[in-house]
């Protein structure tokens, strides 16, 4: 166990009595003489911390003759060392100022007369230890002062946080280009700055026994259904977790289905989607240390909406239509593509029968094994894309490129026309405004690509009724995941499928949409 | 959990027993059928059964290299009593299973329609492998298997160049009639109605368009051209309707979309017309109790081409053309009415089904001896031609030679 050297030389004399002492059971060395009591504490304090090597300690005597010790504790990096100078300034400048009075340095009198001299930040008192070290960890300065049994917490927190910067994964052509940062604070101000109505009320909780995240719920009263706060309450408060690290990890723990593949909480890392979210009635839930936002209550079509439906007039969010499609197209293609040349030939036109089969003239495999393996492979190129250092992109996409495309078909590995339709399916994955959709594609993929290896197009109509049933049988904070196609809103339409003007939308009971 | 899990496995166990014919095929395990021909020689009693196959790798746009040398369709001929029986014994001399859902052209020999159809027809209605959409056609001096056999223009695929070609004449030309699998079954078991199918021949050299060297001269040594319809009584063929019968037959079965016909010029030559619209409208009136058939047509047509001296700029020789017109027609329907009442006895208009809508106890009572009845039942024609257009010109240079002479002369 070491302590961190004092900053103070001129106090050095003073410690050499007790040195050997300390040396002797084994303490560690400080060059201040402190008394036994001060001594004792903070050393109790640090090893609260493990003797964490950041942590900084610094005792000296205020007033004009020394009169009061204290030592003044806090976490390196976390605090900003001008606002812990200014504390110790403040504190010694005052005392120097006024001096103490026998009196003074009672117990209560000392506390009390440093919380009022201490201008920074807030001010806590306490006297457990262990909130001290509560307090060490959350940024705060601790101060212990001499035959003191409270202590004081002082807010000096200056976490490193990077500055707002644009959207990355849900970029927009037309549109704001902030996004979320890792500070919650910071990503609470960019909502509040969008809706300025004192209605936007904001609840903190501490969630995780040991990482304790501040997680804020940030809904307008009057617009927000109250069952649905209730419930997010009472789910949140049940979450019995060590650590929260990502907004995924909220997600996992409040939603209905453990097993759902399709999400029932929206993310997202725009403070205009969250705005209109807000005003939507949802609820948002901003997590400490990551900049993507839970949105709740969430509906299926939601993820088909792109904050851009909004803000370009000219093609009335038509394009809605084009992602479902999309979305259909991301998760059937390679299972039509199957069913039809393997079972249903007589679908096709002649001509274009006859094209394909010639294209598959000589591959070794079947349709299933070759569209397994070029989805597999699509795959592993995207995983890759994501997970591999920057600097040999170039190469995994030319090797991409040419395993994929050019060599597979010219070894007669793989027919062209299958290149074809494992393009178009990562094309049609990659439209969604939101990611979370497309992951939900890819794990459905598979199982329908079996289903129409073994049964043919009667597999991926049993498989799609199966998906049917499942996402009518799924809610999200009670509100069906279908709304408003099933159950049937007619009101909701209006910024459903399609995003209609304005003026229709507006002017009409229950215009607000999903 | 569990349950969702034993659940899922119970309906894709009923999945699998629930499908009904089936079959995992992988497109490159396919011999694709494009074409089959019927054959029987006089007297034998077995069928000469030939396929043709489409040879995939050499019809394939990329063809190139790996192509060259071959031919892009195969035909295999089998020697067989029963269609399923050649059908699968091909399989000795194929080496793929045939795919037949894509087949275009089930050709018939004249002989074997001429000793009835009837046996043949049943395999290609009853395999579920067979969409009845393809057309039947019979053969008309040559062997169903020689058509199968020639080396076609423009269109590698033969079965294709007859497929299509069958349709455009039916459409643009007329005297051809593009008859599918269901129709004639359709016919064959009606008794008001019997089927036709149009004919097809081999013109010019046979054995000469059977050799690829076909392929690289410009003018082919043998076509393969459809003429006229075969008429049947019953399930047999029992004659041939020349071109111009085939198109009054066409005109009686609403079935020309567009045509092109002569029709006489006030004076002398002719004026080709192009029919855009026509309908026709059949019906039964019944006097004395006797049936009587009336045909009405109502057709529309351009003037696509004169060949007279005649002008057209006046309302009545338009008029004129007209009459002229529906006189042709009517010419041509009565042609090929005659040849059916009293030639080949056979009710190929489905005159007896239009009796059996008209007066149904009637029908029931003549339905028995229909075909002795047919070719008595009086037959009246009436057709209503207008012209609507005269094409991008008025009058033909003839006209207009004649005029600027008679200017000429009248200025001097």
């Amino acid at each position: 166990m070491r302590f961190r050297k004092s900053k103070e030389p001129q106090k050095h004399k003073h410690a050499t009595d007790h040195r050997s002492q300390h040396e002797h059971e084994q303490v560690p060395v400080t060059q201040t003489q402190v008394t036994p009591g001060l001594q004792d504490r903070i050393e109790e304090t640090a090893k609260l911390l493990g003797g964490s090597t950041d942590l900084g300690i610094r005792t000296f005597r205020l007033g004009p003759a020394g009169e009061l010790l204290i030592g003044v504790l806090f976490l390196d990096g976390l605090v900003d060392q001008a606002r812990v100078q200014d504390v110790q300034e403040t504190l010694s400048l005052q005392a120097e100022k006024e001096g103490f009075a026998k009196q003074a340095l009672k117990e209560q009198a000392v506390i009390e007369w440093a919380q009022n001299a201490i201008t920074v930040g807030d001010v806590k008192r306490a006297t457990d230890l262990q909130a001290a070290a509560q307090s060490l960890v959350s940024g705060e300065t601790v101060i212990l002062f001499d035959g003191c049994q409270e202590l004081l917490s002082v807010t000096t927190s200056a976490p490193e946080h990077r500055a707002v910067s644009e959207p990355v994964t849900q970029t927009v052509i037309r549109g704001p280009q902030e996004a979320f940062t890792e500070t919650l604070r910071v990503n609470t101000s960019l909502v509040r700055r969008k809706i300025k109505d004192p209605n936007l009320w904001m609840e903190t909780k501490q969630i995780g026994k040991v990482t304790k995240t501040d997680v804020a719920i940030m809904y307008i009263n009057g617009l927000v259904k109250e069952s649905v706060l209730q419930e997010l309450h009472a789910r949140m408060d049940r979450i019995q977790i060590d650590g929260i690290l990502e907004s995924g990890y909220i997600e996992e723990l409040i939603r209905e289905q453990r097993y759902a593949v399709f999400p029932t909480v929206n993310n997202t890392e725009r403070p205009d989607v969250v705005a209109a979210a807000l005003l939507e009635g949802r609820v948002a839930v901003f997590i400490d240390g990551t900049p993507f936002v839970l949105l709740m209550p969430t509906v299926f079509i939601q993820f088909f909406q792109a904050a851009e439906d909004y803000y370009h007039l000219s093609d009335f969010g038509v394009l809605r239509l084009l992602r479902l499609t999309s979305f259909f197209l991301a998760l059937l293609a390679p299972s039509l593509y199957i069913a039809i040349t393997t079972f249903h030939q007589e679908m096709l036109p002649t001509s274009l029968l006859i094209s394909l089969a010639a294209q598959r003239e000589g591959i070794p495999f079947p349709a299933f094994a070759e569209a397994l393996m070029m989805e597999i492979t699509f795959e592993l190129l995207r995983e890759a894309g994501i997970r591999m250092p920057r600097a040999v992109g170039t190469a995994i996409s030319i090797v991409g490129a040419l395993v994929l495309g050019q060599a597979a078909v010219q070894a007669g590995l793989v027919s062209p026309a299958m290149v074809i339709i494992v393009s178009i399916t990562a094309i049609n994955s990659f439209v969604f405004p939101n990611y979370a959709i497309s992951i939900a594609t890819r794990v459905l993929r598979f199982p329908l690509m079996l289903l129409a290896a073994t049964f043919g197009i009667f597999g991926i109509i049993v498989g799609m009724l199966a998906l049917l049933f499942h996402l009518t049988s799924i809610r999200s904070f009670g509100v069906p995941y279908l709304t408003p196609f099933s159950p049937f809103v007619w009101g909701d339409q209006k910024d459903a499928l399609v995003r209609w003007p304005r003026e229709v939308r507006v002017g009409q009971k229950g215009g607000k949409a999903e | 959990m569990k349950r969702t899990f034993l659940l899922v496995l119970t309906m894709l166990l009923v999945v699998l027993m629930i499908t009904g014919c089936w079959n995992r095929r992988e497109l490159n395990e396919l011999s694709i059928v494009g074409a089959i021909g019927i054959d029987k020689e006089p007297g034998a009693d077995q069928y000469m059964f030939s396929v043709q196959v489409i040879n995939q790798g050499v019809i394939s746009s990329k063809g190139g290299g790996e192509g060259i040398g071959q031919a892009s369709v195969t035909t295999f001929e089998m020697e067989t009593s029963s269609m399923f029986e050649g059908m699968r014994r091909l399989t000795t001399v194929s080496p793929r299973k045939l795919y037949l859902a894509h087949m275009r052209m089930l050709i018939l020999s004249e002989e074997v329609a001429k000793e009835g159809v009837g046996p043949i027809l049943d395999l290609f209605s009853r395999d579920h492998e067979y969409r009845p959409d393809f057309y039947v056609i019979v053969t008309k001096d040559t062997k169903a298997g020689d058509v199968l056999k020639q080396f076609t223009q423009i269109e590698k695929v033969p079965a294709n160049k007859l497929f299509s070609s069958l349709e455009m004449s039916e459409k643009h030309w007329a005297p051809t009639v593009a008859v599918r699998l269901d129709e004639v079954e359709a016919s064959l078991v009606s008794l008001g109605k019997q089927p036709v199918l149009t004919g097809v021949m081999v013109r010019g050299d046979e054995r000469a368009g059977e050799s690829e060297k076909a392929l690289q001269r410009l003018e082919p040594p043998a076509y393969v051209v459809y003429t006229g319809i075969g008429v049947f009584r019953g399930d047999k063929l029992v004659g041939w309707l020349n071109e111009e019968e085939s198109k009054g037959y066409n005109y009686i079965a609403d079935n020309v979309k567009s045509t092109v016909g002569p029709l006489a010029c006030p004076q002398k030559g002719e004026v080709i017309l192009e029919m855009i619209r026509s309908s026709s409208n059949v019906q039964a009136k019944f006097q004395n109790g006797k049936p009587q058939i009336q045909i009405k047509i109502k057709a529309e047509g351009n003037v696509g081409e004169v060949l007279c001296d005649v002008d057209l700029q006046d309302p009545k020789t338009i008029e004129k053309l007209e009459r002229n017109g529906e006189q042709r027609i009517k010419q041509i329907i009565q042609r090929a009415v005659d040849k059916a009442q009293h030639q080949y006895r056979s009710d190929i208009f489905g005159f007896g089904e239009v009796i059996h809508r008209e007066d149904a106890k009637y029908w029931k009572k003549i339905q028995g001896e229909w075909d002795e009845v047919f070719p008595h039942v009086p037959v009246v024609v009436d057709v209503d031609l207008q012209i609507r257009r005269t094409g991008t010109k008025v009058n033909s240079y003839l006209t207009e030679m004649r005029k600027a002479r008679e200017k000429a002369k009248e200025q001097k």
